[in-house]
């Protein structure tokens, strides 16, 4: 792996990029919209990717929208894009049961949003939880008893907003009980902008408090891992060393690229700074970095 | 193959956005920390490992404890009480099983006092304060004052006023009524508590929530009106308030609320402030020996001369053994004897029995 510093994307390299990858992988948050606002001119720059015959695919650890409701935001943002080529963390959480063999017959318990229930329901698992438990409270009271279903074999947890203390004991119940419960995140992403003008926490928020009571660590689907690109290597015949990932956390998006060995670009338009990248305590160093993805068109009018 | 950054503390790589750590705090506070030698509030991350190791059972954790002699059953009582001075009890499963006492605990009090032992009571609970304790004992007939009581809301005080935490600072609180009375009696501000329990937010444009700059430290606890909303506010104090503090009553990860079963404990709500602030926090309860260091100087006795009695090997008996007191296991709680004896365990006890009544039933072997 290199750890060679970053250099600024300029009209020469960035024409190397362009005559040796054949598939960009792009992040949505902070590459392609912040919040519902899209960043700008990116669609012009993944027009102009799609007219030089490059093969597109979005790679977003956001699991609160199934891969087709991403599909409606492009489409509200003026962008056209197929659900094929968004490879959501919900998405990611279906799959990783399918390839594994989940049994039917086995239920998940879902601490997250209706993007991870409505894509194991598509892959034909029972799923049940999700916002539809962010109401429910203990009567204390009562000192009755917690019961939960016997027959969850996996719990996923995803970023989750209305999480509460119903669903922490739900999930830990399962965990430590059912003899061979799964514990799945989407991803352990710190904090994200949920709101344009600030961050707030993300998924490793609620899949720490589940570490937390569990004692256990789960298996993460989304970015760094490298099940997302595993799946979509294949899925698509592509191969690493033609490949561009692009995105704007070191930790997430740099790395997912960088432990499948394909070109990385950081952009700077989400949320890291330039002195993040430069900062001596960081030791993630993308191959390339520009200021935003417009930045490849301008470069190619140059 | 994964590459790691060097700022990971979890087993997968976490979000480091931002780079700027609000260390700052671990520098004033040393000198007042270099008072509790051999603490573990000064090696988190190791604390962290080995809680981790328990669940998973890693071969390869690097923080395992230094192989002991295996726990003998108890069977000379007198022996061992002749020895010490002191006695320290945790409460849930030792004393109590919820709200019920457990059988033969006043008499075994009772007898333990007439033969001049000082008795303590240490608990992780931070859900009470101790005069709230005070009161659970008076309810159950037990003769115990609130100043043999520490619990973990306790603990959170003292530890504010052991590092001379300004008074015109706020304590922003993620847990139950416990820690709020423990504040109010320290003379400590807070904000936040079970009344956050009710606020909502809303994820939109232009939604912006705002914190109190003047919070100095946040506290967590067990909480049971935990949601997004507190894990924001915490976070955003301690990511954004200059040398805020991040401190965590304890890191039990389950608890006996009700005698039936176990229920998510505060490891977990601490464990989500970890995973949004990416920063490991300060533990006063067990195992940390914050407590123990702090009674022992409170009472002017001699650790040697104390007997930890306990039913959880990763708070109350490492707590015993990270201070250098005698332990004791007790089986009345949740530990059972096949988890002591799993080759998975390697906390082990000086003694074990099954309930601290036996002090009253067992007596030396005839020789």
């Amino acid at each position: 792996m290199s750890s060679l510093q970053s250099q600024a994307l300029s009209v020469e390299n960035f024409k190397d990029v362009l005559d040796s990858v054949e598939a960009f992988l792009f992040d949505c948050d902070g590459v392609i919209w912040k919040g519902d606002q899209l960043i700008d001119a990116a669609s012009q720059t993944l027009d102009m990717l799609r007219h030089k015959g490059k093969k597109l695919v979005f790679v977003t650890n956001n699991s609160w929208k199934s891969r087709s409701q991403y599909a409606e935001k492009f489409k509200s943002l003026g962008i056209s894009v197929s659900p094929d080529e968004i490879f959501s963390s919900s998405f990611a959480a279906a799959m990783y049961l399918k390839v594994n063999n989940f049994p039917t017959q086995n239920k998940v318990y879902v601490i997250g949003g209706d993007g991870i229930l409505d894509e194991l329901q598509l892959a034909g698992f029972t799923a049940f939880g999700g916002p539809g438990d962010a109401d429910k409270t203990i009567d204390w009271k009562q000192n009755g008893f917690f019961e939960h279903d016997k027959s969850v074999g996996a719990v996923v947890v995803g970023i989750d907003p209305k999480i509460n203390y119903y669903k922490l004991q739900y999930g830990t119940l399962c965990i430590r009980e059912n003899p061979g419960c799964l514990f799945i995140a989407t991803n352990r992403d710190a904090v994200g902008h949920m709101t344009p003008s600030q961050e707030w926490p993300g998924a490793g928020c609620m899949v720490a408090a589940m570490c937390g009571s569990t004692q256990k660590e789960p298996v993460v689907v989304g970015k760094p891992s490298t099940f997302m690109m595993d799946f979509l290597l294949e899925k698509f015949n592509l191969s690493c060393s033609k490949m561009c990932m692009v995105g704007d956390r070191l930790d997430t998006d740099i790395l997912f690229g960088q432990n499948a060995g394909c070109k990385t670009l950081l952009v700077l338009s989400g949320c890291t700074t330039q002195s993040d990248l430069q900062d001596p305590s960081n030791n993630i160093q993308p191959d390339f970095y520009a200021s935003k993805i417009s930045d490849m068109l301008d470069l190619l009018g140059a | 193959m994964m590459l790691r950054s060097s700022s990971t503390i979890a087993a997968t790589s976490v979000g480091v956005c931002h780079t700027q750590r609000l260390w700052s705090h671990s520098v004033t506070l040393n000198y007042r920390l270099s008072q509790f030698a051999g603490n573990p509030l000064l090696s988190n991350s190791a604390f962290v490992k080995w809680k981790r190791s328990i669940g998973s059972s890693n071969k390869n954790n690097r923080f395992r404890m230094a192989t002991k002699a295996l726990a003998q059953p108890l069977q000379n009582a007198d022996e061992l009480i002749d020895s010490v001075e002191t006695f320290i009890f945790d409460c849930d499963g030792v004393i109590w099983k919820g709200d019920s006492l457990i059988e033969g605990v006043p008499e075994t009090l009772d007898m333990l006092r007439s033969k001049g032992k000082r008795l303590v009571f240490v608990t992780n609970n931070s859900t009470k304060s101790r005069k709230q304790y005070g009161k659970k004992f008076e309810t159950l007939g037990l003769n115990v004052n609130a100043e043999e009581i520490f619990a973990s809301s306790f603990a959170v005080a003292a530890y504010l006023k052991s590092i001379d935490f300004p008074k015109d600072k706020k304590v922003y609180v993620i847990g139950e009524d416990g820690i709020l009375k423990e504040l109010e009696l320290a003379g400590y501000q807070y904000v936040g508590g079970p009344e956050d329990g009710g606020k909502k937010i809303e994820l939109k444009p232009g939604f912006l929530m705002e914190h109190d700059e003047d919070v100095g430290a946040v506290v967590v606890g067990f909480d049971r009106y935990f949601n997004y909303y507190k894990v924001q506010y915490g976070t955003l104090c301690i990511r954004e308030n200059p040398g805020c503090l991040f401190i965590a009553t304890n890191r039990d990860a389950v608890t006996h609320l009700t005698d039936a079963q176990e229920w998510a404990g505060g490891g977990s709500m601490v464990g989500a402030l970890v995973g949004s602030t990416q920063r490991e926090p300060l533990v006063v309860g067990k195992p940390s020996t914050f407590m123990m260091d702090y009674l022992a100087n409170e009472f002017g006795i001699s650790k040697s001369q104390i007997c930890m009695v306990g039913d959880r090997l990763d708070t109350d008996i490492l707590f015993g053994q990270n201070g250098g007191c005698k332990t004791l296991l007790v089986l009345s709680g949740v530990t059972t004897l096949p988890v002591l004896q799993s080759p998975n365990n390697s906390i082990q006890p000086d003694f074990y029995t099954n309930k601290i009544s036996d002090f009253l039933s067992l007596k030396a072997a005839a020789v």
